[in-house]
């Protein structure tokens, strides 16, 4: 039967015993089976199989049952076959309210992240936007002040003035007889009559503070070098902040030469946009006359002691004494005149405090670490965690293997115990 | 009818499409209802639920396959009552849920997927509780004393094929399903379907080839037991 030498195989005689072999092999099967007695005798078994379980029969199905069923379908009435169908028909529905439901939900809390999200965004905006208000307002606060080019050309003539008493230490109170004629009385010395063109000019130190905003720290810096070298001025503190994910801001204390402070400041609010200027001058023509007063009684009390010590003989005690009294005076006098250099520099070089910060560029990413060096980061990384994830899976199986094993024992025997006896009954069914 | 039909468009909200109740209205005027296929008959039925015309085309789908569904369930199941219950369980889930049936399906292949899913719940039900019973034996097949010799050999013989061997035989020379039917209703492929079937006739020729002697009740048992 299953010999090959028969071009259909005993399967293919079933299946056309069935009927369910396709036009053309049946066709085949059909002409073997006439002249081929071994393969008509398969096909023959096969059909006599059927038939022997054909006699299989089953008692007819009971009429309580059949009663039941036509029951349920015609003797209900219409109206509980209604019912029927609604409850059938919610529990469709009820799967769509769910999908629904769901959707809402999904959709509203899409909703409520986007409002959120541009809300906080506007804040933040708005927090943005305020400095340049204030600037705004700070500006037309400063406006009605005195222009400032009226105020360095007064006080670059201060200037010269004391740039010509500087090198004269003999009669430094001279530039200010003209300043405090009350102190002075009109016994001032006659040579310094040019200077009394302006008597009533003040000695004004001049401070100003600029913040501004430049597009690049560097740039702006060479700028500012140029400046200075422009204007003679000099830079006494610099400070450079290159915060991460921040602007980079940039701080300097300059001191430029009062009668171009004018100039240096026009050249200065040419780096950017400036945001904040403050202009202030103190007056410190009062002090300069009270320090230089002082200086010169002093000195006369200096010049009494040297008579003194020179004409007059006494005890030894008596000398020493006065020494000692030349020695304090000296003392002071160099103190007041280190005092009167200072404020005299304040008065010819202006203080600039000058902030610039940069307009923050957000980076893609971060500057600190290269990507070859981030790349050779992670894989140490990599390596590292899962270096130890694989330690900490073992030591959890050598710490917890030996309970979890008992626990299994414990409890998947009787499960598979269970299970296997389950699968037999299945099968015996 | 005509008022019936209109009675059912009123109440129903779940409307079927225009085309099916069209057709199973046309085919109502030009057959009667014995000559029209199954398939017409559960449109029939799944477009008129709730009057004359689908009661009696249900009416008509039992009555053709009342027996051979109470059939299935016997020759599977030792127990009778289990099979009545059955069978009533699976007409009742075609009466409850015709809104489910695929026109595209025949109506021979959705009934006795019907009835195999209901089948297999019922020996898993079966096989869960023989669990917590003592012996398990409960699940065994009472010897039904109405049955023949002969009747009673073939069930010996079916009974020791292989599970799958087993139902796909049966389909095939009970149920009388084309193979490509048994590949739909056990979720098989259709050469799997011929190779089981083939090795299945196979060995019951095989088994009922074998000289049997008169079984007493014992060996019948000790039959029953092998896988």
């Amino acid at each position: 039967m299953t010999t090959s030498t028969h071009p259909v195989s005993p399967e293919e005689i079933m299946a056309f015993v069935d009927g369910e072999l396709a036009a053309a092999e049946s066709q085949a099967v059909s002409s073997h089976l006439e002249s081929c007695t071994e393969c008509a005798a398969v096909a023959q078994q096969f059909q006599s199989l059927s038939q022997s379980l054909s006699q299989w029969n089953v008692e007819s199905i009971p009429s309580n049952v059949e009663n039941a069923i036509q029951e349920a379908n015609a003797g209900t009435s219409p109206v509980a076959k209604i019912g029927r169908a609604k409850s059938l028909n919610r529990s469709g529905r009820t799967w769509k309210l769910w999908i629904y439901g769901f959707g809402g939900a999904a959709t509203a809390a899409l909703v409520l992240l986007v409002s959120v999200s541009t809300m906080s965004r506007r804040q933040y905006s708005h927090a943005y936007l305020k400095p340049e208000q204030e600037e705004k307002s700070e500006i037309s606060t400063y406006a009605p002040v005195p222009s400032p080019d009226t105020a360095v050309s007064t006080s670059s003539q201060i200037v010269s003035r004391a740039r010509a008493s500087a090198p004269m230490p003999a009669a430094p109170a001279a530039p200010l007889a003209m300043v405090e004629k009350g102190i002075m009385g009109g016994g001032g010395g006659g040579g310094y009559h040019a200077d009394v063109k302006a008597p009533s000019a003040p000695m004004i130190a001049r401070t100003v503070s600029l913040t501004m905003r430049v597009k690049d720290i560097p740039t702006a810096r060479t700028a500012l070098d140029g400046i200075l070298a422009q204007h003679r001025g000099y830079a006494a503190q610099l400070t450079i902040n290159t915060p991460e994910n921040a602007s980079r801001s940039f701080q300097a204390s300059l001191r430029i030469p009062a009668q171009d402070l004018a100039a240096a400041l026009g050249d200065l609010k040419r780096l950017g946009r400036v945001e904040n200027e403050t202009q202030s001058g103190e007056e410190v023509t009062q002090q300069h006359t009270d320090l230089v007063a002082r200086l010169k009684t002093a000195r006369e009390t200096e010049e009494r002691f040297r008579a003194i010590l020179q004409q007059r003989t006494g005890k030894i005690e008596d000398v020493l004494q006065v020494e000692q009294e030349i020695e304090r005076v000296r003392g002071e006098i160099e103190g007041m005149e280190a005092g009167q250099k200072a404020l005299e520099h304040r008065v010819d070089f202006a203080s600039v405090e000058l902030t610039l910060t940069e307009e923050y560029k957000a980076q893609l990413t971060p500057p600190a670490n290269s990507v070859s060096t981030r790349m050779h980061n992670a894989f140490v990384a990599g390596y590292r965690n899962a270096l130890e994830t694989v330690v900490a899976i073992v030591l959890f199986f050598i710490e917890f293997g030996p309970t979890i094993l008992i626990i299994a024992v414990i409890f998947g025997l009787p499960v598979y115990l269970a299970w296997r006896r389950y699968r037999r009954n299945l099968a015996r069914l | 009818m005509q008022q019936a039909m209109s009675v059912f468009v009123l109440n129903s909200k779940a409307a079927k499409p225009v085309d099916m109740d069209e057709e199973s209205r046309s085919s109502d005027s030009e057959q009667p209802i014995t000559a029209r296929s199954d398939e017409q008959l559960m449109l029939a039925y799944c477009g008129g639920q709730f009057d004359a015309s689908g009661i009696a085309a249900f009416n008509e789908l039992f009555s053709r396959y009342k027996q051979p569904v109470f059939g299935f369930f016997r020759r599977r199941l030792a127990d009778a009552a289990q099979a009545e219950e059955l069978t009533q369980e699976t007409f009742i889930v075609i009466l409850r849920s015709a809104d489910r049936y695929a026109s595209s399906a025949l109506f021979r292949t959705y009934l006795y997927s019907i009835g195999f899913n209901i089948l297999r719940s019922h020996r898993r039900k079966l096989a869960f509780r023989a669990l917590f019973q003592s012996t398990g034996e409960t699940t065994r097949e009472p010897e039904t004393h109405t049955s023949i010799d002969a009747d009673m050999q073939i069930r010996q013989a079916v009974g020791r094929l292989e599970h799958i061997d087993r139902e796909v035989l049966l389909l095939r020379e009970f149920e009388q399903l084309s193979y490509a039917e048994i590949a739909e209703v056990l979720s098989l492929p259709v050469n799997t379907v011929r190779t089981r079937l083939f090795r299945a006739r196979i060995a019951l020729r095989e088994i009922l080839s074998a000289p049997v002697t008169i079984p007493s009740g014992a060996t019948l048992a000790k039959i029953k037991e092998r896988p």
